[in-house]
């Protein structure tokens, strides 16, 4: 029978045990259970909130998007303190100023420099400070407008702004010839220029950001709390009550949002309480179908059975049990609500529905800038970024949160 | 005691030395360390062991399906002469579904939910034979009648969720006997079950394996399937072969403490007598950091000093008399220096065999 | 199957006639609306008003007469333009918007789905992350910024394309594109997860274990379970083009439905804005319906689950 054994007999173990000689005899007490686990560290066990932190935090990305969005939030809420100007304080002097332009200088023939520049736009010609400060409008002391030429004097010295070809130029009044740029100053005044009546853009856009996330952020909470308690109720009774409820929900998950989000604001009229009504009332399916599927799913987990039998109350399991149990996906729905909810709400300002002017949102201020793209682009440029750095940052910390809330990939 | 014809031939899959981990961002899942076992042509090989033994991952690892992060690191696993491990892809996939077949766990999720269970079984024949549709589907209806499923050409044309679980797991098997395998794996064959259906499952499966004369491995935690359908069982335990031997010795007189302890976690309800079950403390180690001695160690009532810092070789029949022939146990109560522990290396039971 | 889908028709007919109400009393409830005493129109806008919703009526009544006009498909008479219909709106916008917006589809499945699909397959390696990284773009950046930015620098800077109209094939790169970008990123990325997911499914390993050759593997197994929820989000996607090309159809001032409707939003044109909506909801109701009769076509599961019940 001997030759019947099989190969693993031979088989080598990994580590290769040492020889008889080797093994001192204390080596065969007996330890008991356990004693091999002295010098080996389970991984600290975490309660899920803490582990889905840390998770978080290791997440470059969604770690970066939040930052973003605090320090978004705070410019928002501080940030118009501090300026000079308001959102609606006009200055049409001071029109469609850009925020770095190319500045010229000449001696005005006491020994000092002027400096000007000319915003190639709406041919106008401005001051300039030594530091980029924008001193004003000067005035031509001639317009030949048949010439296309506008005369202006400093001290002695007198210069021609020329339009006849595009771009306009500077040239000298004596000899004809260009003058040359002497380089790009930062706009001291306006840092972000102006818009088309004079107003600063720099604090309209951190209004615009206090506006579009005031709307973000309450249109996403009143869909979260509809969604919540219409989902919890559906969830928690189910039954007849929760078919009923979700039939209802199916109905209008197929009616397009878009269009009655469009619709409200055409009853109930232009202006941000209009906006964060219409927006907050409709998009709550989704919240509504999550809260109920948790919901759900806990209602057959062992623990609310416990909770049951020991004599808990509804309300008890209903806030102790089911309703921290349900936070991460709801979380995370309630995350990815917001961007969508900034982009409705400027979508709306965009057609034209949205908050009352001089009120702006980023919405506002971008199409405010298509009107005017053909001559400013530049002033396209602050709200297209601010509104889509602000998406990426709420989507990166979506899916970080998702990625660190997901039950499934936790091990 | 008979001996079983298997032994007297050459082995039909002989593994040895398997190595697989995975690579995850935490590190190296250390899955397979050093595995060898022999399968013999028309034999039941059990494997069982705790989940997370290994036991599922060195199946995969012969059959090269691990996911993108295992890797075999060492090892073969020799088919009829060929060594699958390095097997280039075309004949590795000329093999999988014809030579060697496997039946997974789970029914619910191991057919396409998509396609008729027709077409799964149409598509592994044609993927290996050269046959028409219909010789297929006529081979199909043959399978069927095989399993047992009433009214064969009539399944054929429905869905996986139009069947029951142990519907499927017959499906599942005649899938994987489709083109007449010489060796059969099934994971955990009827684990996903209902209790009444698991032993329809089993006796089919045992029936079958008379009938075709295919070699199985049947992979399984459940010692009472071990103990109804195979042949020699391999215990495994943090990704090593704890004891090995014939069904009846390891049942009889095992020779490893955890091979004890499972015995002992199961009711034994021939006895009549009331009986205290005794899990075996503990859970089995985290194979990211394996302990640097015998895995069971940290759970095992002998251990000893040695236990925690070397892991013991698999000593045989010959080594130690109390060992039966073809027994095969890893522990360091079986050295010639080891203390007696009468229920591990008791001198009494020698030549009990 | 029959059941099912004279279920989900009927189901159609009750959305239709819900949003139908809600529209024409939302409508009823705007000061100045188009059904109140106290609105300024001129005087043949009133007298066609009169004629045809007999404004007088209670209000059900001329609820009941919105509701006879919509059943022969008429929706009325524009508030604003004189002599003109909604009907007549539709019929002028509607090959424009169609034109738009089938070339986004098209942009949206047949390239969002294989950039997804390659992604998958590489898996953390450099297509994968090109494909996210634009991805990531696609669905950060709305639509109009996309269209405004992309017609300043190559229709305005560069001259590369008109800057408006679709007279000619180069016309419709930049709406198309703005049109479809979203969802480009979004079906991509959605392509990518629903295939990954599939790929780590029991059945794929059963499907490697039988030995079918990997490209058997992928398209038969993988592919066509990874489509499934790709399909259920069509519906939703041909709704956000349409509503998309609101603002689209604006910044290129391409003269289709959706230009219609935020002019007569901007015009306070009620019963056009009333009429519009009626109609692209039930546009939308009907392609959901196709999206979920192809959904049934390509999920034997869904037959039994829904048509039983």
């Amino acid at each position: 029978m001997t030759d019947t054994i099989p190969s693993e007999v031979a088989s080598k173990a990994p580590a290769a045990p040492p020889s008889v000689s080797q093994i001192p005899a204390d080596k065969w007490l007996k330890v008991g259970p356990d004693a091999g686990d002295a010098e080996y560290i389970a991984a600290p066990s975490l309660t899920y909130w803490q582990d889905a932190r840390r998770r978080l935090s290791r997440n470059i990305p969604a770690m970066l998007s939040l930052a973003f969005i605090v320090l978004l939030l705070v410019a928002a809420i501080i940030g118009p303190w501090f300026s000079r100007y308001s959102y609606f304080e006009q200055d049409l002097a001071l029109s469609n100023i850009p925020p770095f332009f190319e500045t010229y200088e000449v001696e005005t023939g006491t020994g000092e420099t002027a400096r000007f520049f000319l915003n190639s736009g709406n041919f106008k010609v401005y001051g300039v400070g030594p530091g980029g400060e924008v001193e004003g409008l000067l005035r031509a002391t001639k317009k030949d407008l048949i010439n296309k030429q506008h005369r202006y004097e400093f001290g002695e010295t007198a210069v021609l702004m020329d339009f006849k070809s595009l771009p306009a130029r500077m040239l000298d009044a004596e000899t004809g010839e260009v003058i040359g740029t002497s380089g790009w100053s930062w706009n001291a005044t306006n840092w972000f220029g102006t818009d088309q009546l004079g107003r600063d853009l720099l604090v309209r856009q951190l209004y615009g950001a206090r506006i579009s996330l005031t709307v973000a952020f309450v249109a996403s909470l009143v869909n979260f709390f509809i969604g919540v308690f219409y989902g919890g109720i559906s969830g928690y009774f189910g039954g007849a009550v929760d078919s009923v409820m979700m039939r209802i929900v199916e109905i209008i998950a197929t009616i397009p949002l878009t269009l009655y989000v469009i619709l409200m604001m055409v009853v109930l009229q232009n202006g941000l309480l209009s906006v964060v009504v219409a927006i907050g009332t409709v998009y709550w399916v989704d919240m509504a179908r999550i809260v109920r599927g948790q919901i759900l799913s806990l209602k057959q987990a062992d623990y609310v059975a416990a909770a049951q039998t020991m004599g808990a109350s509804t309300r008890r399991i209903l806030t102790r049990h089911l309703l921290p149990n349900t936070m991460g996906p709801i979380l995370v729905t309630l995350t990815m609500l917001i961007p969508s909810a900034i982009f409705i709400e400027s979508f709306m300002s965009f057609i034209g529905l949205g908050v009352t002017p001089p009120l702006a949102s980023w919405g506002t201020l971008t199409s405010e800038a298509v009107e005017t793209l053909r001559a400013y682009p530049y002033q396209l440029f602050f709200p297209a970024a601010a509104i889509s750095l602000t998406m990426f940052a709420f989507n990166f910390l979506g899916d970080g949160l998702r990625d660190a809330l997901d039950p499934r990939l936790r091990k | 005691m008979t001996i079983t014809a298997a032994h007297t031939s050459e082995p039909i899959l002989s593994v040895k030395n398997l190595s697989t981990s995975f690579f995850s961002d935490r590190g190296e899942v250390k899955a397979v360390r050093g595995v060898s076992f022999d399968v013999y042509p028309g034999e039941i090989l059990g494997i069982v062991g705790e989940s997370g033994s290994g036991k599922s991952i060195t199946c995969m690892s012969v059959l090269r399906l691990l996911k993108a992060n295992g890797r075999v690191l060492d090892g073969s696993a020799v088919f009829e002469g060929k060594d699958l491990t390095t097997l280039p892809s075309r004949q590795m996939r000329a093999l999988r579904g014809n030579d060697i077949s496997m039946i997974f766990q789970d029914p619910m999720t191991s057919l396409n939910p998509t396609l008729t269970v027709g077409e799964q079984i149409i598509e592994t024949i044609r993927a290996h034979r050269q046959v028409s549709r219909a010789d297929a589907a006529k081979r199909a209806i043959e399978l069927f009648d095989l399993v047992k499923i009433p009214s064969p050409s009539k399944r054929l044309k429905s869905y996986p969720h139009e069947f029951s679980g142990g519907m499927r797991q017959r499906v599942m098997i005649a899938m994987a006997l489709s083109c007449d395998p010489k060796l059969l794996v099934a994971d955990e064959p009827t684990t996903a079950l209902d209790v009444t259906i698991q032993r329809q499952v089993l006796q089919l499966l045992k029936e079958l394996q008379s009938r075709l004369g295919m070699a199985v491995i049947l992979i399984t935690h459940d010692l009472g399937v071990i103990a109804e359908v195979t042949d020699r069982i391999l215990v495994m335990y943090g990704g090593m072969v704890m004891e090995t031997g014939r069904v009846a010795d390891l049942f009889e007189s095992p020779r490893h403490p955890y091979t004890q302890g499972l015995l002992k976690s199961i009711p034994d309800l021939s006895s009549g007598e009331h009986q205290r079950l005794s899990p075996i403390p503990g859970s089995p180690p985290d194979m990211l950091h394996p302990p640097a001695g015998c895995p069971f160690a940290p759970r095992c009532t002998h251990a000893m000093g040695i236990c925690t810092e070397a892991v013991p070789q698999l000593y045989c029949a010959g080594d130690t008399p109390v060992l039966r022939a073809g027994q095969a146990a890893r522990c360091w109560l079986h050295h010639a220096d080891a203390p007696e522990v009468p229920e591990v290396n008791a001198r009494e039971h020698e030549g009990a065999a | 199957m029959i059941g099912y889908i004279i279920r989900r028709l009927l189901m159609m007919i009750v959305t239709l006639f819900a949003i139908i109400t809600l529209t024409f009393f939302l409508m009823h409830a705007v000061p100045g609306g188009p059904f109140t005493s106290e609105k300024q129109v001129l005087p043949e806008i009133q007298a066609a008003l009169d004629a045809k919703y007999h404004l007088n009526d209670p209000i059900w009544l001329q609820y009941f007469n919105y509701l006879k006009g919509i059943a022969v498909l008429d929706l009325g008479p524009s508030f604003k333009y004189p002599g003109l219909t909604v009907n007549e709106m539709i019929v002028e916008g509607l090959p424009v918007t169609m034109k738009t917006g089938v070339l986004a589809l098209l942009c949206v499945v047949a390239l969002g789905v294989p950039l997804g699909i390659v992604a998958a397959l590489f898996r953390n390696k450099w297509p994968d992350t090109l494909v996210m990284v634009f991805a990531t773009i696609g669905v950060a950046i709305p639509s109009y910024v996309v269209a405004t930015v992309t017609l300043y620098i190559f229709a305005l800077r560069l001259g590369w394309v008109p800057t408006f109209g679709l007279d000619d094939w180069r016309g419709f790169i930049l709406p198309v594109l703005a049109l479809s970008g979203f969802w480009l990123a979004f079906i991509a990325r959605l392509s990518r997860s629903s295939l990954l997911e599939t790929l780590n499914e029991d059945y794929m390993t059963t499907a490697k274990a039988k030995g079918l050759h990997p490209m058997q593997v992928l398209f038969k197994h993988g592919l066509r379970n990874s489509l499934i929820p790709i399909v259920t989000v069509l519906g939703p996607v041909v709704a956000n083009l349409l509503t998309g090309s609101f603002v689209i159809e604006q910044i290129f001032a391409l003269p289709g439905i959706g230009r219609h409707f935020v002019l007569s939003i901007t015009n306070r044109d009620y019963t056009t804005i009333m009429g519009i909506t009626i109609f692209y909801a039930a546009f939308l109701m009907v392609m959901i319906f196709i999206v979920d009769m192809i959904y049934l076509a390509l999920d034997p599961r869904i037959k039994l689950g829904k048509a039983s019940s």
